[in-house]
């Protein structure tokens, strides 16, 4: 085929490129090198699709692909490469009675593992860790360990076996006179107990941490938990404590230096004065907040998406159509460019649902495509049940009354499974609504 | 003060003009800000002050829009221009926008007076009255759907429903269960039973945009429910009638598609029995402005507000663009203008980055229609050197050259 005959046929959509890959796990950077390398095609910006466009229908150039390749294979080998030399480590340890430097070389993998997303793989990691870490004399490694377990529980969606970590390591903690160590667990406690509607025991748990936060001066966690409290109550809708909390919270992460801590504050501040109906303050507030992700490392990326995120949801709720999408599609780029599987999702969520709002059926293609996503990222069920809850309210939205009861119908399943009360309630009482 | 207060305070007062004092990032800071204003009430204006500003930071701030970009120390006499400047943007001349009475209403109208549009017209009043396949052929952003929807309602199926389905933005995997509906459980993800378009198309118009994106066996789906006039729904078993007038639309060549195989022969002659090409914006002559008009009223009003003129150096901005994106490029554009405008008059000021620097009074530009790095240059020397008063010396240290060759390309441009 020449050159001309080449350039006139449609492009290599990233939807047929993943297509052609095995769901194997092998793949899994080169499905993510795939997804950071496409770019939107010039040529459909402007055409009808433009609206539509998702990370499924950008356009792949192979020759890029083949170029990063080893870029990305790199990567993989260091990953890989650290793993093998933590496991080696280890072993060394063992060989010379060493327990305390071999469980630090498991939590290392442990921890480079959870950093790259592969959170599964990083309970196992913890785990061998453990079983290591219950064998010493000195218990802060098993603590520290335990409280690990208990965040990754969270974010896979094991609440109960999460607040079960949590628990053990507050016990063994206070038995140990590690301050730092029961702080981490009642705020893991917190996060768990909230993540299970039980908003009272986050409530305790995030109060008991507080307290002995405060009695230690330690300004970061005081901070901390001062902002848990905060995003408790707002979404509680008790918003003048939580802006008492969250006033709080951001002195002392400016006194603590933690600008990704102030950006996460006022991220929640503006989500606080949004509710109150002050969007000129909710707006300062995010912006404010994004001036502060700035000085923040870039691991924090997620955090840039977040407030876009909720600059979006604002944008949307005062009917600012364009602003919300101009929002969304800034927040798709980092979140594409960084590969942040989760976050795109919720990208899409909102996109659909920001159609949904203009009447335009064919937005049902966003839901789609975060459900797809849910799928190539393996996210928690948590997440995937909040999409199909918002496609549920957009078939509503829109008379398709029998599919969108299905699909409230399967993301109350899945909510009732995980004991994510407030949300069941939440999806319970649409399905009411529409029956009305 | 810092960044995030300063951004806290432009939430908590109404600002005419933010000063910004720039760090080593000048570049990266300068983006920053614009983004940060975006949407600001009031929507001040930015004017940025930085320890050297070379001349990439300077063409990068006249690309954002900034007031001025000015150099450290901050002079007394510099920042009393900027704010003239400020002011003079009030000086752009006004042209009152026309009245305009579209052909339809809402979204989808029809606006033109040009022959091109009058010749379009023509046609979809000869079609509209048969029953016969119409496929529209024009670049994106022509008004394809919006021609479709007037053949629709000026045709005998008018009462009927009008389904449209971008065949573009639809999964592949998906797209077939979309046009013919599903049952429940026949694949992974049919949660509920699903009637498709075509369906829901009976009786009226079903007008299926961009299909040239779609695959051959999906052709071949569509060329059988065109001639049998009945369709099956995915996992279903019995043959469902439909009576649907069908209209598609696609920005691609269909024939170069056939030859490439990946277009049905048979269908395109099925789809194009009436072909309505339609014109670019640029072959469109005076209806930029009826254009124009029409949108500002549309989205002024959606928003609360009177625009009733746009400014000779905007309108002249709208002129000089290429329009890839034609009509539908326009009324974003317009549309972003209209949110930020503050007063009756769309200004300059108003308008995006891009169309900013497109501006009129561009010497030769490239047969392309962008402006050349020389047409950037000039462009850029004769502001440095309105900046300074005309000072030979001032300017070659701003542009960092030597006043030599300052005075050597003053000569060469004709500055």
């Amino acid at each position: 085929m020449n050159a001309g005959a080449k350039r006139s046929l449609p492009p290599l959509r990233v939807e047929q490129a993943l297509g052609l890959l095995p769901d194997i796990e092998v793949l899994a950077p080169l499905r993510a090198l795939l997804l950071a390398a496409s770019r939107p095609d010039e040529r459909d910006q402007w055409s009808s699709l433009g609206p539509y466009l998702t990370v499924g229908k950008r356009e792949v150039q192979p020759a890029e692909l083949r170029n990063r390749m080893s870029q990305a294979l790199g990567q993989v080998q260091t990953h890989v490469g650290a793993l093998y030399a933590a496991c080696i480590e280890a072993l060394e340890c063992q060989e010379r009675a060493d327990g305390v430097g071999a469980v630090a070389a498991l939590g290392r993998a442990a921890r480079l593992e959870e950093e790259v997303g592969r959170l599964a793989q990083a309970k196992a990691w913890y785990e061998v860790a453990l079983v290591l870490a219950e064998r010493l004399p000195d218990r802060r490694p098993e603590v520290e360990l335990l409280r690990a377990l208990g965040g990754v529980c969270h974010t896979l969606s094991r609440y109960a076996e999460g607040a079960r970590y949590c628990q053990r390591g507050l016990a063994l903690a206070e038995a140990e006179f590690d301050q730092v160590g029961a702080i981490a667990a009642c705020e893991g406690l917190g996060l768990l107990a909230l993540a299970q509607g039980e908003w009272a025991g986050a409530q305790a748990w995030y109060q008991r941490g507080l307290r002995l936060a405060e009695s230690g001066g330690d300004a970061g966690r005081v901070g901390q938990l001062n902002y848990r409290l905060g995003e408790l109550l707002r979404s509680r809708n008790d918003l003048t404590a939580a802006a008492e909390y969250l006033g709080r919270a951001r002195e002392r992460f400016e006194a603590a230096d933690d600008a990704a801590g102030v950006a996460r504050t006022l991220d929640v501040q503006g989500q606080v004065d949004a509710r109150l109906g002050r969007r000129a303050a909710a707006l300062g507030a995010f912006r404010e907040a994004l001036a502060w992700r700035r000085r923040a490392p870039p691991r924090e990326a997620p955090l840039e998406v977040a407030i876009r995120l909720h600059l979006a949801t604002l944008a949307v709720d005062s009917e600012r159509y364009l602003e919300a999408e101009e929002e969304l599609r800034r927040a798709e780029q980092v979140a594409i460019a960084r590969n942040l599987g989760l976050q795109l999702i919720e990208i899409y969520t909102l996109m659909g649902a920001l159609r949904g709002r203009q009447g335009e059926d064919t937005g049902f293609v966003f839901f789609e495509q975060a459900i797809e996503l849910c799928r190539l990222y393996a996210v928690s069920p948590s997440t995937e049940a909040h999409v199909y809850h918002e496609y549920g309210v957009f078939r509503g939205r829109l008379g398709s009354r029998e599919e969108a009861r299905a699909y409230l119908e399967k993301a109350g399943g899945i909510f009732e499974s995980l004991g994510q009360v407030a949300e069941l309630e939440q999806v319970q009482a649409e399905l009411q609504r529409m029956s009305a | 003060m810092d960044l995030p207060r300063g951004t806290r305070l432009l939430a908590e007062g109404r600002w005419a003009l933010v000063l910004a004092l720039l760090g080593d990032r000048g570049d990266e800071e300068l983006t920053w800000w614009a983004e940060a204003l975006r949407g600001v009430d009031g929507a001040p204006r930015l004017l940025a002050v930085v320890d050297r500003p070379s001349m990439a930071l300077v063409l990068r701030a006249e690309k954002l829009g900034v007031l001025d970009l000015l150099p450290q120390p901050l002079r007394r006499e510099d920042f009393l221009r900027a704010l003239l400047r400020l002011r003079s943007a009030a000086g752009e001349i006004p042209i009152p926008l026309p009245d305009v009475t579209p052909h339809g209403a809402g979204p989808y109208a029809l606006v033109g007076q040009s022959p091109a549009m009058v010749d379009v017209y023509k046609l979809i009043a000869r079609v509209a009255g048969s029953t016969a396949t119409v496929l529209i052929q024009g670049e994106s952003g022509t008004g394809k759907e919006v021609v479709a929807r007037a053949i629709h309602l000026n045709g005998s199926v008018a009462s009927g429903p009008f389904v449209a389905v971008n065949c573009a933005a639809i999964p592949e995997n998906l797209l077939e269960s979309e046009l013919f509906g599903h049952e429940k459980g026949s694949f992974t993800g049919a949660i509920a039973r699903r009637v498709g378009r075509f369906e829901q198309a009976s009786g009226g118009t079903l007008f299926l945009d961009e299909i040239a994106d779609m695959g051959m066996a999906l052709q071949a789906k569509i060329l059988r429910a065109v001639q049998e006039r009945e369709i099956e729904r995915v996992g279903g078993t019995d043959p469902i009638p439909v009576h649907v007038r069908l209209i598609a639309a696609t920005n691609r060549d269909l024939r170069e598609a056939i030859t490439q195989g990946r277009m049905r022969e048979d269908l395109y002659y099925r789809l194009a029995v009436v072909i309505v090409q339609l014109p670019r914006l640029t072959e469109r002559g005076d209806d930029l402005l009826l254009l124009t008009a029409y949108f500002a009223r549309q989205f002024a009003e959606r928003s609360g507000k009177r625009i009733d003129a746009i400014s000779d150096r905007a309108f002249e901005a709208l002129r000089n663009r290429p329009w890839v994106g034609n009509v539908r490029e326009l009324r974003n554009v317009i549309e972003r203008a209209v949110i930020v405008a503050t007063d009756a008059t769309l200004r300059l000021e108003h308008l995006p980055e891009e169309l900013r620097t497109d501006e009129a009074g561009l010497p030769g530009r490239s047969p392309s229609g962008l402006a050349t790095l020389a047409d950037a240059e000039a462009r850029h020397i004769a502001r440095v050197l309105a900046h300074v008063g005309g000072q030979i010396g001032a300017a070659a240290e701003i542009l960092g050259i030597h006043r030599n060759t300052l005075t050597r390309k003053i000569r060469e441009y004709g500055l």
